[in-house]
């Protein structure tokens, strides 16, 4: 770690990727997890898409913090991050068209995403913006991890491939493996999200309160 | 002035939006150059599939291969409501509204090998566009693209699909019996459900199941637009 990052900055990030990851722990951004992931190569986009977002987005909302007045804070968080998405979605169809094309709304959505808001809402609005950029940075790769992990399996599982390159050898098909259809499909995600949530908050060792 | 007040309030809001609006400007208007070229590019790209290649074009292809395979391949041709060619003009100069149709042509050296027509159409949520292709006799249907809507993915975007673009391939749009024009209809889910008669059974194409609406719309684009272009393909027809 460089030594730009302190003790205290380090746990910043640790808490966002693990104690209190935005999918396994707060259940957030959930629409999106299971729309993108059918491909790794879409949900990488969607993730750096995300990434870039929540970290700028905390930065930005963080340096106006003291000046936002509370009546209009949270349209004024609004327009922070929809002017970031079209900027991120603006620039995809520019260089990455082909995928832009495949994610189509779904990168405009992330204006909606629950965890970008609820990290504005609830960190940057309170935090200097050093630390809320490593917040977001967090946040966003925590998100990332899940995301690329159910994608990854997805499309294993449910195409054979990663990245479209074949991963499943000729003599297995031959053989009678067939590529399991429902991992395409939403239900596949849901079933492999549940049990990404449950080994985390089983090793993290977090527990509902009653 | 005190954070609370309404003025102070309206300022920032004005201040932010300006800010937020000015950016968003800038960035639009720098990237509009590259987003412009991709799109003609897919364009390109997506009457290329559509008329069925010899060799297909290599996913590896970089936006200038295509761009010259596009320019050896294929001759574009502009027609109007009578089918007649009209010289001197090119598919980009046809205004919304004029009776001209961009007809584009694929050819290997002298020999024609395909014609494609640009389609739009209305889906369920949607404005479909895409891309049909007939075979030199005119009647046969050597392939069909969509390129851009907004459908329901798993529904009715399966249209972008080439399980669904295959199935119109080699089916033809004139009836013998009848001797008479006749659109492909996209069936209520697969034709064997609707449709027993083999002969009728031939310009029906399966749909997609939960997406009616959306086949309901392919169906009649598909029948507008050979309405428009008939007269020029009743000049080459060869039946």
């Amino acid at each position: 770690m460089p030594a730009i990052l302190t003790k205290k900055d380090r746990k910043i990030i640790k808490d966002a990727l693990w104690d209190s990851n935005p999918i396994t722990f707060q259940v957030l951004g959930i629409c999106s997890a299971l729309a993108v992931t059918v491909q790794l190569k879409t949900a990488l986009v969607m993730c750096a898409a995300l990434t870039f977002v929540v970290a700028m987005s905390n930065t930005v909302i963080s340096l106006l913090r003291n000046y936002i007045p509370s009546k209009i804070r949270i349209i004024i968080e609004l327009t922070v991050i929809s002017s970031l998405v079209i900027c991120a979605d603006q620039f995809l169809k520019a260089y990455m068209y082909d995928v832009s094309k495949q994610l189509s709304v779904f990168v405009g959505l992330i204006i909606t995403n629950c965890i970008v808001m609820g990290r504005a809402e609830a960190y940057a609005m309170a935090n200097p913006p050093f630390k809320s950029f490593l917040d977001g940075l967090g946040n966003g790769l925590g998100y990332s991890a899940v995301l690329i992990l159910v994608a990854v399996f997805r499309e294993i599982l449910g195409s054979g491939t990663l990245l479209g390159l074949h991963v499943i050898p000729e003599f297995l098909y031959q053989h009678g493996y067939v590529n399991c259809g429902v991992m395409v499909l939403a239900p596949g995600a849901f079933f492999l999200l549940g049990a990404i949530i449950w080994v985390q908050r089983a090793l993290s060792g977090y527990t509902e309160a009653n | 002035m005190q954070l609370k007040g309404n003025t102070y309030t309206f300022v920032f809001a004005l201040i932010v939006c300006v800010i937020c609006s000015f950016s968003l400007a800038a960035v639009s208007r720098s990237l509009k150059p590259r987003q412009e070229l991709n799109f003609a590019m897919d364009i390109k790209k997506n009457i290329l599939k559509a008329v069925g290649l010899q060799e297909p074009i290599s996913p590896q292809a970089t936006p200038h291969d295509i761009l010259e395979i596009y320019n050896q391949k294929i001759r574009e041709l502009v027609i109007d409501a009578q089918g007649n060619v009209v010289a001197d003009m090119k598919p980009e100069m046809i205004k919304a509204g004029d009776a001209y149709y961009p007809l584009y042509v694929y050819q290997e050296g002298e020999t024609v090998l395909a014609y494609a027509f640009p389609m739009v159409g209305h889906g369920l949520w949607s404005t479909l566009y895409g891309y049909l292709a007939l075979e030199p006799d005119g009647v046969t249907i050597r392939g069909i693209t969509y390129y851009k809507h907004g459908e329901t993915p798993g529904l009715g975007a399966e249209i972008e699909k080439d399980w669904f673009q295959n199935n119109f391939k080699g089916k033809t749009i004139w009836d013998i019996k009848a001797n008479e024009l006749r659109p492909i209809t996209v069936a209520k889910g697969p034709v064997s459900n609707s449709v027993q008669d083999e002969y009728k059974a031939g310009f029906y194409v399966d749909g997609i199941s939960g997406a009616t609406l959306t086949g309901k719309g392919v169906t009649e684009m598909i029948a507008r637009e050979l309405k428009k272009y008939d007269p020029y393909f009743s000049k080459i027809r060869k039946i």
